[in-house]
């Protein structure tokens, strides 16, 4: 406790309370270094390409040149998850795998360099809750924080925890997708007819190279006869599907590993504006009060009284031709569209407890000396309703993959050939009854799971953040503490 | 008792700090637009002298937090001037008022409610000082902790959160918070009132000490009379947004002249059980603050009110009459939601039906002087006509008196202590005799 603690130690900034106790703060900072050492490359990669793609949408690209090629440069070192480093794809020439890491059949290859990416996420985020416990423990002047109970009831809560894991099942998946499918979209789903493939032709016993897009021809799955490749399993080219092709023989899990970029990417950038949108309302609302609630509440009925699908169903169509549907696929026109809809709800969501938390008498103690009224949102009131922003966040997020999926499925939303979960799901439903089953029941199964992991995360948000809603009491710290009297 | 004018009152204690002149401050309600507004101050006037403690006590509702925020400009006021040191901080706005605010700060009454649970103490209290940019981010804490210290806290809680401590240290950090800037002037609104009676005294006691220390100026208020008895030295007295009467402590407690306080001090339960006092209930319950009576805002419970001089009924007439009045004047007020007004279009007589009943209810055990009758009579007709308005004003023309009609002025009543009361002047008796006469105890001569 922290009555031990000499008075002058109130005042250490954090600076030197790390030059105090520097051993935690320097084995944490290196195992940081090794991290990064071991994919630094994507991550500058990355970067600079994102930079590069943001300089590009300027009026000239001034620079974006410079980038992209940088970017290109530190595409290509080697890196840890690299599929250069554990290739998964070669030929069988009769007596041994070649060209595939270590030899080994493809299908342990991947196998492998998938693990190997769940890894090296489990250890990120080790790390970071590593530095999370070694802050609370040795650099942090407080030894009690209000954040310390909520984690700590968020760590009991077995169902918010499995939300979490597949949330961050579903979010590496989305991250790595490059890395982490047995093939890349590029190559197998977007132009197959412009790359080549070797594999070993038992008939004629030699080696033989053909477009990956015949080859494609020879691994569709359609239902009947022979031409099926199910789950765990390879195709005639030597080439292993962890969960079976399409019908246009195309690896349904690189397919959906791109699916999940993309809805994730049109979840969370909508979600982003809407969330932004709904608590500057809110806080706004709940703070001035009177004119200001009521405008907000007639502009959100008025959105929430459009037919919301017939909305983006015109949208889609309205802008067919524009650049800003051109943008990621359309994925950019849902986000706008997604958040210009979802916002309301999410605003509903969070005004009560804004305006409970703009009746708090410390926000009136904050304008009685003087303090600005942004400041008095930021940080009186808006740390309050962040936690239910999550809660709902989380939910609509669900909701928003649901709707992505399903205008796929009736064929507006994303157009062939980006990968998008609600297109396989569509272009199986005929084989759902036979031995193809997996091309649409697989996509099925994975948005239910991932919706329930986000509605499952904010249910564990919730109780951890207001735990009276679970009926059970937090106890927080005890109320006796410090001895100051009175 | 002479007829005498207001602000005429001089303190021992010097020069007037805060003086507040025919103030009021009404809000809307969030009612629909075009809804009366609530008249939460509704025309007040007093003094601070400048190192006194001055006293607002009355029921919940009656004002006085809203005058006490008012006063620091939380609430902005509807009319009137509060001048404080000389300058008008009404009219004050933008870098002006940001500067002002460091003169007059408050101590919050829910030490729940009044600190920011996810800021460590330190932070609170420092806070003010950052809004002021005052000294260096090391100067700041260092004021922080001599801050913690004043108010009886340890220098190591600078980290901890408020959740850590109890309400009572939960107060003193508030208190620190009100501090920082070195005000001159504290609102303490009720600050003990959320408290163990045990921490009570200890809080008290630390705002006295503080009150010396840095020669503050407080305007405390409560609804615990006995807090306000030991630590005010001057008492404002207020019902329904008006101050009923004003002055120092032990002489308004031992001898209230105004009939509003000798009620309210008749709540008081006596230290010694075998002094037999009558309380003096108050009948029904104080008006809303939307439609506050004409004349005295008092008129409608007032146990001494002016009777009309033609009209000679006994004392258990008149209380029926004012139960009838209380009736109608509900009735009117209900009248004016929309619902009622929409059965009486689609001619749902809701009025007709039970007029009678109301004045058989009212008066049923009782014989009714035949004026009376005459008039209870017409009322009835006017009410069962379905025009409670004109009832209502009909019974204020034949029953009213000064009270209903003018307002008060305030009178000097003892060495600067004034009550807000007709019956002050010469023409009347005054409330004391005539709460004898009408069979009350009164402690006093
Ligand atoms: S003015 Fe009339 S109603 Fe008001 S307190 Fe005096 S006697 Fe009572």
């Amino acid at each position: 406790m922290m009555e031990t603690e000499p008075t002058e130690d109130i005042d250490q900034p954090l600076r030197d309370r790390l030059k105090a106790h520097p051993g935690p703060a320097l084995l944490w900072g290196a195992i940081l270094c090794v991290l990064l050492l071991l994919e630094g490359p994507t991550y500058l990669d990355g970067l600079l390409g994102a930079i590069g793609a943001g300089l590009g949408l300027l009026p000239g690209a001034p620079g974006a040149e410079a980038f992209a090629s940088a970017s290109a440069y530190f595409g290509e070192l080697p890196h840890l998850l690299s599929r250069e480093l554990i290739p998964n794809r070669g030929y069988y020439d009769g007596s041994a795998w070649q060209g595939t890491f270590l030899g080994l059949e493809p299908k342990y290859a991947w196998l492998i360099r998938f693990l190997l990416v769940y890894a090296y996420v489990a250890v990120l985020l080790g790390w970071l809750w590593y530095g999370y416990v070694l802050f609370r423990r040795h650099y942090r002047a407080a030894d009690w924080t209000p954040t310390d109970d909520v984690i700590d009831r968020l760590r009991s809560h077995y169902w918010g925890l499995f939300g979490l894991a597949v949330v961050v099942f579903f979010v590496t998946m989305a991250a790595f997708a490059p890395v982490i499918g047995p093939t890349t979209a590029e190559e197998n789903i977007e132009g197959p007819y412009s790359y080549d493939m070797q594999y070993y032709n038992e008939d004629t016993e030699t080696v033989e190279t053909v477009t990956i897009g015949e080859a494609n021809l020879g691994s569709a799955s359609r239902g009947s006869g022979d031409s099926n490749v199910g789950v765990w399993s390879y195709d005639d080219f030597g080439r292993f599907h962890p969960v079976g092709t399409l019908v246009s023989g195309k690896d349904l899990f690189t397919f959906l590993a791109f699916g999940a970029r993309l809805s994730l990417f049109i979840g969370l950038g909508s979600m982003a504006i809407a969330g932004f949108i709904a608590t500057t309302l809110a806080l706004v609302t709940a703070y001035y009060k009177g004119a200001a609630d009521l405008i907000v509440v007639l502009t959100s009925d008025s959105v929430q009284a459009m037919p919301a699908l017939l909305l983006v169903i015109l949208a889609t169509v309205v802008f067919q031709n524009h650049w800003i549907s051109e943008l990621y696929n359309g994925a950019m026109l849902f986000i706008l569209l997604f958040a210009l809809i979802r916002w309301p709800g999410l605003w509903r969501a969070i005004r009560g407890p804004a305006l409970q938390v703009g009746e708090q008498e410390w926000v009136d103690a904050a304008k009685s000396y003087g303090q600005r009224p942004t400041v008095i949102m930021r940080k009186h009131m808006a740390p309050y309703i962040l936690g239910y922003l999550l809660v709902y966040a989380s939910l609509t997020l669900g909701g928003v993959i649901i709707s992505v999926s399903a205008l796929s499925f009736i064929g507006l939303g994303i157009n062939a050939p980006t990968p998008e979960w609600g297109r396989a799901i569509n272009i199986g439903q005929q084989y759902v009854a036979s031995q193809s089953w997996h091309i649409s029941l697989i996509p099925g199964l994975l948005i239910t799971l991932v919706v329930t992991g986000f509605n499952a995360l904010s249910d564990g948000i919730r109780d951890a953040i207001d735990p009276q809603s679970e009926g059970a009491e937090g106890g927080a710290a005890g109320a006796a503490a410090g001895g100051g009297g009175g | 008792m002479s007829e005498s004018v207001v602000d005429t009152v001089s303190h021992q204690t010097g020069e007037t700090l805060v003086d507040v002149q025919d103030l009021k401050t009404y809000y809307e309600d969030g009612g629909l637009l075009g809804s009366d507004p609530v008249k939460a101050v509704d025309g007040v006037n007093f003094e601070i002298a400048r190192g006194e403690t001055f006293g607002l006590v009355g029921e919940s509702g009656c004002g006085k937090t809203t005058l006490g925020r008012t006063l620091i400009q939380l609430e902005t006021a509807t009319s009137g001037a509060v001048s404080f040191d000389g300058t008008d901080i009404t009219e004050l706005s933008g870098g002006d008022l940001k500067e002002w605010r460091r003169n007059a700060q408050m101590v919050f009454q829910d030490p729940e409610s009044s600190l920011n649970d996810r800021m460590t103490v330190g932070e609170i209290i420092r806070e003010p000082l950052d809004v002021h940019e005052q000294g260096t981010a090391r100067e700041r804490r260092e004021k922080v902790r001599t801050l913690l210290d004043q108010v009886g806290l340890m220098p190591e809680h600078y980290y901890r959160y408020p959740h850590q401590f109890s309400g009572g240290q939960r107060q003193r950090i508030g208190i620190a918070r009100a501090l920082a800037l070195e005000p001159e002037f504290v609102v303490l609104d009720e600050p003990v009132s959320a408290l163990d009676v045990s921490v009570q005294a200890q809080i008290l006691n630390l705002l006295e000490e503080l009150q010396e220390e840095f020669g503050l100026t407080y305007l405390f208020i409560a609804h615990d009379l006995s807090v306000v008895r030991h630590i005010c030295d001057r008492v404002g007295v207020m019902y329904l947004g008006n101050l009923m009467e004003v002055g120092p402590t032990e002489q308004l407690f031992q001898s209230p002249e105004n009939p509003y306080t000798r009620a309210l001090l008749s709540a008081i339960p006596e230290p010694d059980p075998t002094v037999q006092v009558d309380r003096i209930t108050l009948p029904g319950s104080p008006p809303s603050p939307r439609d506050p009576p004409e004349g005295c805002p008092f008129a409608t419970r007032c146990p001494v009110r002016i009777r009309p001089e033609d009209i000679d009924a006994s004392d258990a007439v008149w209380d029926r009459i004012r139960e009838f009045r209380d009736v109608i004047r509900e009735r009117s007020r209900a009248e004016q939601s929309v619902g009622e007004r929409l059965k009486e279009r689609l001619g749902f007589d809701t009025a007709l039906a039970d007029s009678e009943e109301i004045v058989e209810e009212e008066f049923d055990d009782v014989t009714l002087p035949p004026d009376v009758q005459e008039h209870v009579e017409q009322a009835a007709t006017y009410l069962s006509d379905g025009d409670p308005d004109a009832a209502r004003a009909y019974l204020r023309e034949v029953f009213g008196s000064q009270c209903d009609t003018e307002t008060p002025q305030y009178y000097d009543v003892d060495d600067r202590q004034m009550s807000f009361c007709h019956r002050h002047a010469q023409e009347h008796v005054s409330p004391g005799d005539e709460l004898r006469q009408r069979g009350y105890d009164t402690h006093d001569g």
